[in-house]
């Protein structure tokens, strides 16, 4: 075969991934023009210009996968929930608020307020402490467990580990966020340990326990508690959910569910009673 | 601290995200079938990847949405096989191995066994569809991307992260490959 001088390959591979980039529509219109001379001048390149043609064509036209409706519900809430999210984060005024009392605590020395104030400064600057003023802020901390619970229920599975066992929960947990709260099997009383999740909110992991009652899933959130203050349930419900809110010597509690708040009580007080255990 | 402008931020962020995520959902599933081997599976690694998405939504520079999409469906569809099938990543020797035998089978042209075009494109799809899940890994990924999800060479050579000239080498390969697997279909 005589040199081609049109600045084509004149190897076979390279003449054939041409034929190729012409099939693709990658070639611009002189290459385009030069490889197209060269596919009339010999059959055996027309035959395979033909073939990746065909072959081509039929890739292409293959049946696409439909997308569900409920598929695409699924992933157009993934960007609703996370503005709900933010949109319902707490107001600047809302975290400054708890400085005041910390600074309290320090007693009547001007020095250790003034001292006192400084660290609050310091710390303020760090992600921990946003975590503190948060943990004590419970109406934005709330919508973040919220959020947290509505997009698990979107997710393939609620939960990271899945066990009804404490005794594998617990450890998991704890190997992860460094503590874990109570795990008590209230299976008995008709609620079923699943197991457990980390959830990351306001730039902390918490650790999250997941129960099951009939046909409802209860998200049980569990921040260590820094006060020391104890508190009793307190309904925070709000957007279809509803959400119980207490507090023991070790642990600030959230537990969200979609099902009816006497159920979701029920729920809280065999808890906290199995808890005290 | 989030004050108005991050609100915002989010809001636009939601806008963005439906915008340059919901259009590609069907060429997402679609990669992530051929990747992972089948529907369910594929939705979902895109449900993970669409997660992702939604988190790094900052990230995305404007250009093609549906290849920015693709890369993470790639991804999530990677980290999804080692987790659940870590025997079907099949190492396939060095990448360059790869790229020889691709040299290789282009210096074989002509190949007489070649079948007739038109009977290319009488291709039964059930052959078609267990030819393509039989290619070798990186031949599907990259035959996927430019036939099924339709993105230009260049496209696929950012996605994959490999020069131009491998993918046009890798391309050649698993058309080859696919022509003589219809070729054997009786």
């Amino acid at each position: 075969m005589s040199a081609h001088n049109d600045g084509l390959p004149d190897d076979p591979a390279g003449m054939q991934l041409m034929i190729h980039a012409l099939v693709d529509g990658e070639l611009d219109a002189a290459a385009a023009l030069a490889v197209e001379r060269r596919i009339a001048a010999d059959p055996a390149l027309a035959a395979e210009h033909a073939r990746i043609a065909a072959l081509q064509t039929v890739v292409s036209g293959l049946p696409r996968p439909d997308v569900r409706e409920d598929f695409k519900a699924r992933i157009a809430a993934i960007g609703t929930a996370g503005t709900e999210k933010v949109l319902s984060a707490p107001a600047p005024a809302a975290r400054v608020l708890p400085a005041h009392r910390a600074v309290h605590r320090f007693g009547a020395f001007d020095w250790r307020a003034l001292a006192a104030s400084i660290i609050v400064t310091a710390v303020l600057a760090s992600g921990a402490t946003q975590w503190m003023m948060l943990s004590r802020a419970p109406d934005s901390f709330a919508a973040a467990v919220a959020s947290g619970h509505r997009r698990s229920l979107l997710a393939a599975s609620p939960v990271d580990v899945v066990s009804s066992d404490r005794h594998t929960v617990k450890p998991w947990l704890d190997a992860r966020v460094g503590l874990s709260p109570p795990a008590p099997d209230l299976a008995n009383d008709g609620f079923t340990l699943l197991g457990g999740r980390v959830e990351v909110i306001a730039d902390r992991t918490v650790p999250a326990l997941v129960y099951r009652h009939r046909e409802h899933l209860i998200t049980l959130v569990a921040a260590p508690e820094e006060t020391g203050s104890t508190s009793g349930p307190v309904d925070l419900s709000a957007g279809g959910f509803s959400l119980v809110h207490w507090t023991d010597s070790a642990f600030s509690y959230w537990a969200i569910s979609d099902t009816e708040r006497p159920e979701l009580d029920d729920f809280v007080d065999r808890f906290r009673a199995a808890a005290a255990r | 601290m989030p004050g108005d402008a991050t609100v915002l931020n989010q809001e636009a962020a939601a806008e963005r995200f439906r915008e340059v995520v919901l259009p590609h959902l069907a060429d997402a599933l679609a990669l992530a079938r051929w990747l992972t081997g089948n529907a369910a599976d594929a939705e979902d690694v895109v449900q993970e990847a669409c997660l992702k998405a939604h988190a790094g939504i900052a990230g995305y520079a404007g250009g093609n949405a549906r290849a920015w999409l693709l890369a993470i469906v790639r991804n999530a569809c990677y980290s999804w096989l080692a987790r659940n099938r870590p025997r079907s990543i099949v190492a396939v020797g060095d990448l360059s191995d790869l790229d020889d035998m691709t040299a290789a089978y282009g210096a074989g042209l002509p190949d007489t066994d070649s079948p007739e075009a038109s009977l290319i494109a009488k291709a039964d799809t059930a052959a078609l569809e267990a030819a393509i899940a039989a290619l070798p890994q990186q031949f599907r990924e990259t035959v996927v991307l430019r036939d099924i999800n339709g993105l230009s060479y260049r496209e696929v050579a950012m996605l994959l992260g490999v020069p131009l000239g491998t993918v046009m080498s890798r391309l050649a390969r698993a058309r080859g490959l696919l022509i003589s697997q219809l070729g054997r279909a009786p």
